[in-house]
């Protein structure tokens, strides 16, 4: 184990590595731009590959050839780049093409700060292209050395289930300097619980198949086997086809090979005092989540009943674990609220739920204990002039 | 060597995707075959060949049509998954790709120009049907100009990238293309030899191929469907390059032959790789 005071970036182009990603293509960008430039100084050490694109667009499609060659492949972009990965997105999803895809978000809308952290693109995860008829997976860490392990897992579940991966992160995960220990061997690796899936090849000819089962290498060009890919709907040899019934069969299984193995990402979670009977539930994920396991931890101690919630696995959303009947609180990096939303269409009908936005900023620990305060007195939640909505 | 069409989808195409659903007297099946018989004359296998397409009428009725491993991208983005494609291939697989006029030269013109920059050997079959055809007849950037299509009712006025001093062959040659051809589908036997250059570039190549579609471009532009009246009209404004009238769109011929004269994208790539892991740095 090697041990290394660097940033979130160094641990996910580290992270990568051990994975077996040896294609990286990448565009400029303000907060992910030193994570291709780690990429550029690495991989060609490692055998690797490092290009960079036209645009973020370009980026993510060289990424797909290159993972249609047979090479682990991926990019990385903040907001106003992740957006032009719709195109490539809806392509690699189509044709399930593993690659990883990390967004270190800024704040928004449109090129907003660049240089402050923000969660804008929450919903945008889930959503990343157009057309609907697909299920997506989003991860999101919370420490420089979690964002390692949790790339490793992204490409993981990339080659099993044969998709691409995103990984969300923000500016202060990937620009901040921690304290990061990197295995150095397999032993190393396994103690660390990295899991690595090997690419393989599809000999056809059935390209497509009508179920969700896990582990079906994907399309390869190379191999004279006759693979067929393409953005319309595939048959399942791969031919082009406009009928509704081979459509339904091909979306059926881009949605439920993810729903269906929920098992291989559902306990990327943690929880604090979550079954010591909380009165308020703090959800949160990403960077935020730090500042919110302190307040939680320091509003316990004041004997006020919180637990926390913090979710890793953003997508498909953990809807199993919001079964308690109780109050529960969003801490976001925006103003608008998403995460707010998603909670609550998973709580209980019961269940209260509340919305904390900060936006380039996190959230004080004072700030937070006084809000967890408020709710549990019934109070309405005041902040900075305005009052913001119960939800 | 098979001249018979009957002989060379045999040995190339899949014939559940050949004849293909084109309409009635579309030039597409003239340059498909021109591509098919360069290949045919180089005697390349299937095997040899990862063959891409777009979308729009080029991309659809070629896609899973060769035997060999294909794809399709969407539209305008073929150029960048080829070049991803290019670096993790071995070096003697070639790629081809057959895409349309606004594929190319419009929404994916910025890829093809970096593809182009890059030298990635990859050989861009443009099967340019004189505007955006699939989508009911639209002008695209190399419609003739003064066309009239379903978006230039008055006549396309607007310049296109065949006009004088601004032919999508000078701005791709500027950009580090090293093999350039332009050939009409009624010079059929004069492109088979440009598309063999082309396809032994080891770089990157492109041959635009302008054909007829009666069903849309021929019924506005032409006033008839009639498929003898637009080839008959297309034979009579090409010309070979260096003896154009005054009523010449196409000039056929080689644009530019600088094959072997820069290294190729992924080759150049892989060795620099090589040398920074052996000694690192370049």
């Amino acid at each position: 184990m090697k041990r290394f005071l660097e940033t979130g970036n160094f641990a996910i182009t580290e992270g990568a590595i051990l994975a077996g990603c040896r294609f990286f293509c990448g565009y400029p960008i303000t907060p992910a731009t030193e994570l291709a430039e780690a990429m550029s100084m690495r991989l060609p050490q490692v055998g690797g590959v490092y290009l960079q694109a036209e645009d973020e667009c370009a980026a993510m499609h060289l990424c797909i050839g290159a993972s249609l060659g047979g090479m682990k492949s991926m990019t990385a972009t903040s907001g106003p780049g992740f957006i032009l990965y719709a195109d490539p997105y809806g392509w690699a999803l189509g044709c399930e093409t593993p690659m990883v895809v990390m967004n270190s978000g800024r704040v928004g809308p449109v090129s907003g700060i660049t240089g402050a952290p923000g969660q804008g693109e929450f919903y945008l995860t889930r959503y990343p292209t157009q057309g609907g008829n697909y299920e997506t997976i989003t991860l999101a860490p919370n420490s420089a050395q979690e964002s390692m392990k949790i790339i490793v897992e992204a490409f993981y579940l990339s080659e099993r289930l044969r998709m691409p991966v995103t990984v969300l992160g923000d500016q202060l995960l990937t620009d901040g300097m921690e304290d990061i220990s990197v295995p150095e061997n397999d032993e190393e690796m396994k103690e660390m619980g990295f899991r690595v899936w090997p690419r393989s090849y599809h000999k056809g000819p059935d390209f497509y198949p009508s179920v969700d089962s896990l582990d079906i290498p994907p399309v390869q060009m190379g191999y004279n086997t006759g693979a067929l890919c393409s953005d319309w709907t595939p048959t399942i040899e791969g031919y082009d086809i406009e009928e509704v019934e081979e459509h339904h069969r091909h979306a059926y299984r881009l949605i439920y090979k993810v729903r269906n193995n929920r098992q291989l990402f559902s306990e990327l979670y943690e929880k604090k005092f979550m079954d010591d009977d909380p009165d308020l539930v703090v959800v949160s994920f990403g960077t935020p989540s730090r500042v919110v396991n302190t307040a939680v931890d320091r509003a316990r101690s004041e004997g006020l009943k919180v637990g926390a919630l913090r979710l890793i696995n953003l997508w498909p959303f953990p809807d199993q674990l919001f079964t308690r009947k109780t109050k529960y609180l969003s801490v976001e990096l925006n103003w608008d609220g998403q995460l707010v939303r998603e909670i609550q269409r998973a709580v209980p009908k019961d269940a209260t739920v509340n919305f904390l936005g900060t936006c380039g900023d996190l959230p004080t620990i004072p700030d937070l204990i006084e809000n967890f305060d408020k709710i549990l007195k019934n109070q309405p939640l005041e902040r900075k002039g305005w009052v913001l909505e119960a939800w | 060597m098979a001249h018979l069409s009957s002989a060379l989808v045999e040995d190339y195409l899949r014939t559940r995707k050949i004849p293909s659903t084109a309409c009635s007297g579309c030039g597409l099946g003239i340059n498909h075959k021109v591509v098919i018989q360069a290949i045919s004359e180089l005697d390349l296998k299937t095997s040899d060949i990862i063959w891409g397409t777009a979308i729009g009428c080029a991309g659809r009725q070629t896609f899973g049509t060769w035997k060999g491993d294909g794809f399709a991208g969407t539209h305008g983005r073929v150029y960048a998954i080829a070049r991803g494609l290019r670096i993790a291939l071995p070096p003697e697989k070639k790629i081809v790709l057959t895409v349309g006029d606004g594929d190319a030269f419009g929404i994916g013109l910025l890829h093809l120009i970096h593809a182009a920059r890059s030298n990635a050997g990859i050989t861009v079959i443009v099967m340019d049907n004189l505007g955006y055809q699939s989508t009911g007849g639209q002008f695209g950037f190399t419609t003739p100009q003064g066309a009239k299509t379903d978006s230039s009712p008055y006549g396309m006025f607007e310049h296109n990238l065949m006009s004088e001093g601004m032919d999508v062959m000078d701005i791709l040659k500027s950009a580090g293309a090293t093999f350039l051809a332009r050939h009409t589908a009624t010079d059929a036997l004069a492109a088979v030899e440009s598309v063999k250059k082309a396809l032994s570039n080891d770089g990157f190549s492109l041959v635009h191929m302008p054909y007829p579609c009666p069903t849309n471009f021929a019924s506005r532009h032409l006033g008839s469907r009639s498929a003898v009246n637009i080839f008959r009209w297309m034979q009579e404004h090409s010309a070979p390059r260096g003896q154009e009238k005054p009523d010449t769109i196409w000039a056929n011929g080689v644009y530019y032959d600088a094959r072997g004269s820069r290294p190729e994208m992924s080759e150049h790539v892989w060795e620099s790789v090589g040398k920074i892991r052996r000694t690192g740095a370049l």
